[in-house]
């Protein structure tokens, strides 16, 4: 008899725990919606994040385990492929995005900054005094692509100076005739090329 | 299509000179490239004077036979050498717009020479004749035409030479001092 009574007792009292958390939980959730909607949160969000504190918080947080761990999601949940696929997915976007980059002033100037600068002269020196870079060109220039454009461009000469020959030669024969005809007192031929 | 248009632009004196200038080189370097290699091994394997003799004739007859097999060769089969060839120009049948058969052709070369005879006057009729032939032309049935884009040229009004426009009457014979 004493069993049951101490059961029903015992679930009384945690439906009643369960119960009064439930309103301490939506009393808590009221609270914060308050706490969001209230026109102090912004001022008080912006003067952390302006204060040493919020530098401070960051700095740690890059120091430990948690740049780690979000590396690690990012790669398991496939993150970047994912986002990859949104942008690749909207091309027109993606030509307007690249177009105006392109067409800003800002890449124009970081581009001049980049050509006049030390770094171009020294990547270029050093590019030159690599070995595999005159393998390169060499193979380039033995390459049949190269080796028939060049043929191509002789013939193309050879070509000119036959063409200019031949025009030469149709004058020298009007010439010739005329002269001939001249000398043997001929009727002319009426003149032309 | 009118006379005008079908006819073609007959080949004048120097072009033709040229293209067989080339020719010449061509068979006169070949004959001699051989004759300098059959030199060098005659001159190792010490033969006698009088094979010498012989070898030379052969010789002369064998660049004979190679200067006939060339002009008439590329006339019959052809009808453009490679100098005939670099100059843009053909030689085909007077009568037809064929090509020369074999006899004809060595007619030509024949009458190539005989043109030379005589202080190259063979040749004068090319100068005066409406269709440019020369004595080898007559005796070889012949005549040289420009071929390709030089005879598209020569066909246009405004760049017409001055022998074209008088080929319109290529039926005609050629100048009467020739008949």
């Amino acid at each position: 008899m004493t069993v049951p009574v101490v059961g029903s007792g015992l679930n009384l009292a945690r439906r009643a725990t369960s119960a009064a958390a439930d309103v301490a939980g939506r009393a808590a959730l009221a609270g914060l919606d308050a706490l969001l909607d209230s026109e102090f949160t912004d001022e008080a969000v912006k003067r952390v994040l302006a204060s040493p504190v919020a530098d401070r918080a960051v700095g740690h947080a890059l120091r430990g385990p948690l740049v780690d761990a979000i590396a690690r999601d990012i790669t398991r949940y496939a993150v970047l492929e994912r986002v990859a696929d949104e942008l690749v997915a909207d091309e027109a976007e993606i030509e307007r995005v690249v177009g105006s980059a392109l067409e800003s002033p800002v890449v124009e100037r970081v581009a001049a900054q980049v050509i006049e600068s030390r770094l171009l002269d020294t990547i270029v020196e050093r590019l030159l005094e690599t070995e595999e870079l005159w393998l390169m060109v060499d193979e380039i220039a033995h390459s049949p692509a190269v080796t028939d454009a060049i043929g191509q461009q002789s013939m193309g000469f050879a070509d000119q100076v036959a063409g200019q020959v031949r025009v030469r030669s149709q004058r020298a024969d009007a010439r010739l005739e005329r002269v001939a005809h001249r000398l043997l007192r001929r009727p002319q031929r009426p003149t032309g090329g | 299509m009118t006379e005008a248009e079908s006819s073609p632009a007959y080949a004048g004196a120097v072009t033709r000179a040229l293209a067989f200038a080339v020719d010449a080189a061509i068979v006169d370097l070949t004959g001699i490239f051989v004759g300098v290699v059959v030199g060098l091994a005659l001159s190792v394997l010490k033969t006698p004077d009088k094979v010498d003799h012989v070898l030379l004739a052969i010789g002369a007859v064998a660049f004979v036979v190679w200067t006939i097999a060339y002009f008439v060769g590329f006339w019959s089969s052809t009808g453009q050498t490679p100098g005939n060839r670099l100059m843009h120009i053909r030689v085909r049948s007077s009568s037809d717009e064929g090509l020369l058969r074999p006899r004809w052709a060595f007619l030509r070369l024949v009458g190539l020479g005989l043109a030379a005879l005589p202080l190259l006057l063979g040749f004068l009729p090319m100068l005066l004749t409406e269709r440019r032939r020369g004595l080898q032309d007559l005796l070889g049935r012949s005549v040289v035409v420009y071929v390709g884009a030089q005879a598209a040229s020569l066909m246009e009004p405004s760049s017409r030479p001055a022998s074209r426009a008088l080929t319109t009457a290529s039926a005609r014979e050629d100048a009467p001092s020739l008949r």
